[in-house]
């Protein structure tokens, strides 16, 4: 009986676990993959991460796979810019001395080539030195045009044999100054992000890699709400793995009563 | 005339009503266990969003959804509640508030990422205890 009662909990804290731990699988099978930028103290972009002032320290980091390249990815945001860093780790003899990264922005959460119509692109012009261009693009029917204004910053390094690529891009700007040839990035809006990677100075026909990510961006306001969400979901998820635990063993108890009362019958 | 004195007799009947007693609550604890893990089940899968199929359509459906979310948690709390209840009289023990509250906090604590089934579920729980205090001898 005592078998019983331990396969018995053990299997209701399997079972509880396996429904919890689907909470997270759910909502990421299938889709374009969705980042929410965690809100930091601006970064400073020259393509150096330095982490003797925790630069970065607060940035949503994740790693995702440029068609087959596997690069780092982090994102963060403040009341007003948007950073984006890419790192990619190659073998040193396989970095190109032109290559760069692009972001074609969306103007939505659409992944339609029509409605990615700004470009920033952090090209090199010799990786070996750290010499880099910030391109700032306008596309008009997959032509990339030069805007008038450049808004935002980029920068690279070489890094060893990381090259580091960040990025600045400004949010909730008026359409005025130039702003019009950008995508105008607004707060609680989800935008497609193009992550492109390429060897040649050429765009798009230099894009080899690429990978299309969503990115909300949040309010300052909605980052307390964002933890308080978080915070209630763990809370969720404790006060039911509880109740599946203290359930297995009320029914351990069951059993043992039952047997205490075929004991006292005989 | 009988040779089984009538204070036996009486005692054999006692007996047999008790054990009858007991395995009635017996037989009620493990209902009311499967029922309220049933509805722990529903409310699992429906309060953590794992089923969400009826919320953010229209406001019918929001209110269907709500309703599923606090009924399940109201009768997990019912049930549990019967069945510990049942228990701890067949183990000869009454039901303490330590459970009691440790029951009520953990049924609310299912409601946590949506307020208006939070509050719904409050207010709920609250008539629950109100008429089970009415219903109880005093």
């Amino acid at each position: 009986m005592k078998k019983i009662g331990y396969s018995t909990l053990s299997g209701i804290i399997l079972i509880n676990f396996l429904l919890v731990s689907s909470l997270f699988v759910i909502k990421s099978f299938g889709a374009t993959e969705e980042f929410d930028a965690t809100f930091g103290e601006a970064p400073i972009i020259d393509g150096k991460i330095d982490d003797s002032i925790d630069e970065w320290k607060t940035a949503s980091k994740n790693s995702i796979n440029l068609t087959d390249l596997p690069i780092d990815l982090w994102i963060m945001q403040d009341k007003s810019n948007l950073f984006i860093s890419v790192q990619v780790d190659l073998e040193l003899s396989a970095h190109n001395s032109t290559e760069f990264v692009g972001l074609l922005i969306s103007n939505s959460s659409s992944e339609n080539q029509e409605d990615f119509t700004d470009a920033k692109i952090v090209q090199f012009t010799n990786i070996q030195t750290n010499d880099f261009d910030y391109l700032d693009y306008y596309i008009n029917n997959s032509e990339f045009l030069n805007d008038t204004n450049y808004h935002g910053e980029g920068a690279g390094k070489l890094d060893g044999k990381v090259s580091v690529y960040e990025f600045s891009i400004p949010i909730n700007q008026p359409l005025t100054n130039g702003y019009e040839e950008d995508t105008l990035l607004e707060y609680g809006e989800i935008y497609a992000f193009n992550i492109s990677y390429g060897k040649t100075p050429s765009y798009p026909d230099g894009i080899i890699k690429s990978e299309i990510i969503l990115i909300e961006i949040f309010e300052p306001s909605e980052e307390e709400q964002f933890l308080i969400d978080v915070i209630l979901l763990v809370l969720t998820i404790i006060v039911f793995s509880i109740v599946g635990i203290l359930s297995g063993y009320y029914i351990i108890k069951i059993f043992k009563l039952k047997e205490k009362m075929e004991r006292l019958r005989s | 005339m009988s040779k089984i004195p009538k204070v036996q007799i009486k005692d054999q009947k006692s007996k047999t009503r008790r054990r009858s007693d007991d395995k009635f609550a017996y037989r009620t604890v493990v209902i009311s266990t499967v029922l309220s893990l049933i509805f722990f089940v529903v409310s699992l899968l429906f309060n953590t969003g794992i089923i969400s199929i009826f919320a953010d359509i229209n406001l019918i459906f929001d209110i269907i959804d709500v309703l599923i979310k606090v009924i399940a948690i109201l009768l997990f709390f019912l049930f549990m509640l019967i069945s510990i209840g049942n228990y701890k009289e067949t183990t000869g023990k009454p039901l303490g508030w330590k459970e009691f509250l440790l029951l009520f906090i953990l049924s609310l604590g299912q409601t946590l990422l949506n307020f208006i089934v939070f509050i719904i579920t409050f207010i709920g729980l609250l008539i629950v205890l109100v008429y089970l205090y009415l219903v109880q001898d005093t």
